[in-house]
């Protein structure tokens, strides 16, 4: 189960029940946070997503990565939540990114993999469980 | 396949662009189902639909969730684009009417377990053809639906000037198999190894999306796409122009083997895209010679007007021999 605190601010919002999968990775069945975890979601009225594996660090490169690949404007806003679809990105785009993914973090994504990097987040996800592997 | 061209307009007055126009009387021109071995190609060119009145009539064809989805595509470009690949789905599948109209906004849509869009009908949308399989591929600039009755189709549209951002070596080493990469290498001019990277990348795509898997449902490198020019036997780098060879697709895991129940079309479309069609081969009947696929090409902007195309806006370069 996932705890968190909320900030002040927010505190007021009700705390559904977390019905999306906390990682979307889909060969881990259990979800932990790392204790003392610093990464905190931000709340939003409709929804909010746990950060539970990614570092910053991961999801910024992956932001960079997709900047790159679609040719972003500099103003564009790419976060965690960006679906990179919505960004513009077809086939060809979403594996040119895996494969600068695999170059960027030394790790190789399986082909079936690539249906999980839907969004920023899921592939800085993917990209922690595979290097958590790969270290193991 | 060159037809003599034949321009079929269907105007529609401008005045009927109302709220409720999709059910307008004859508002789609109805058309005859393709045959068994025939795909019906349609495309858009989103820089030709201006009319913002039409576009936000076009948004009320749409499924809340369809709307949902172009609402979240990041700016005015891709938002058109989405908006128009939904409309040419639903527009040209109402087309194919067997018993009366069939409004556009009506039709289901599911997904297969890859994620393949496909048609839900329950029995009171019996007026729709239920064995028609489509398929839809867009780019930026051109929007492209294949439609067929009964065989399995995937459509793959790219620009022909696409240019990847990594070395098309590298990726196809990478992406593609061994032969792929010999063939790729074999090719000293980098404009044509570029546009036979995107040749092969299209009949791939559109190879793995008949099958209703996807990419990440069938990994390129199973399978290998062969262009078999008529005269030899061996795959070469065919000339750009008037070779009409055939195109084959073969399974790594077996490799003597020919996925033969599957036949490819490459076109060119409205000068700018590069169109590969998969289509599922009728099962040849005893005796008879397996006729190619026939492939009819039609450009439209729905409700507005039809056209139906032959060279040079749609040229096949090859695999219909």
């Amino acid at each position: 189960m996932a705890t968190f605190t909320a900030t002040p601010a927010r505190a007021s919002f009700a705390l559904k029940p977390v019905q999306v999968p906390v990682c979307k990775i889909s060969n881990v069945r259990s979800v932990s946070l790392p204790v003392g975890s610093r990464s905190f979601p931000s709340l939003k009225a409709r929804r909010f997503q746990v950060s539970c594996a990614a570092k910053k660090e991961t999801v910024d490169k992956v932001c960079e990565i997709v900047r790159k690949q679609l040719a972003l404007p500099a103003d564009a806003v790419v976060n965690g939540e960006s679906r990179i679809s919505d960004l513009g990105a077809d086939s060809l785009d979403t594996v040119e990114i895996v494969m600068a993914i695999e170059e960027t973090f030394d790790i190789t994504v399986e082909e079936d993999g690539a249906q999980t990097i839907s969004s920023v987040q899921n592939a800085a996800d993917l990209i922690e469980e595979l290097l958590k592997k790969k270290g193991a | 396949m060159i037809l003599s061209r034949r321009v079929v307009i269907s105007a529609m007055n401008a005045v009927c662009f109302k709220r409720s126009f999709a059910t307008a009387s004859s508002p789609l021109v109805p058309v005859q189902l393709p045959s068994r071995k025939e795909a019906h190609l349609w495309y858009v060119v989103p820089d030709e639909v201006k009319s913002s009145a039409l576009l936000h009539n076009y948004l009320d064809i749409l499924s809340p969730s369809e709307k949902e989805n172009v609402f979240h595509k990041r700016g005015e470009q891709l938002q058109k684009a989405a908006l128009l690949a939904r409309v040419l789905v639903r527009t040209t599948i109402a087309r194919y009417q067997i018993n009366g109209q069939v409004d556009p906004r009506s039709l289901k849509f599911k997904k297969n377990i890859h994620g393949k869009p496909e048609l839900e009908w329950n029995d009171d949308q019996c007026q729709c053809a239920p064995s028609l399989q489509f398929n839809i591929s867009h780019t930026s600039s051109l929007i492209l639906c294949g439609v067929t009755v009964d065989s399995l189709i995937g459509v793959d549209l790219e620009e022909k000037q696409r240019k990847l951002k990594n070395n098309i070596l590298a990726f196809a080493r990478r992406y593609f198999t061994p032969h792929e990469v010999k063939f790729l290498s074999s090719i000293s001019d980098p404009v044509v190894q570029q546009q036979y990277f995107v040749k092969l990348w299209t009949l791939k795509e559109s190879y793995v999306k008949a099958l209703g898997k996807g990419f990440s449902g069938l990994p390129f490198r199973m399978f290998t796409i062969q262009f078999r020019t008529a005269e030899k036997g061996n795959s070469c780098p065919s000339g750009e122009t008037n070779n009409k060879g055939e195109i084959i697709v073969k399974s790594l895991e077996d490799v003597n083997s020919f996925s033969s129940n599957w036949q490819f079309a490459l076109l060119e479309l409205a000068g700018s895209h590069y169109a590969a069609i998969c289509m599922e081969k009728d099962e040849a009947v005893e005796g008879e010679v397996p006729t190619p696929m026939k492939l009819t090409v039609r450009k439209t902007i729905p409700y507005v007007r039809d056209e139906l195309i032959s060279g040079p806006d749609a040229f096949v370069i090859s695999g219909l021999t």
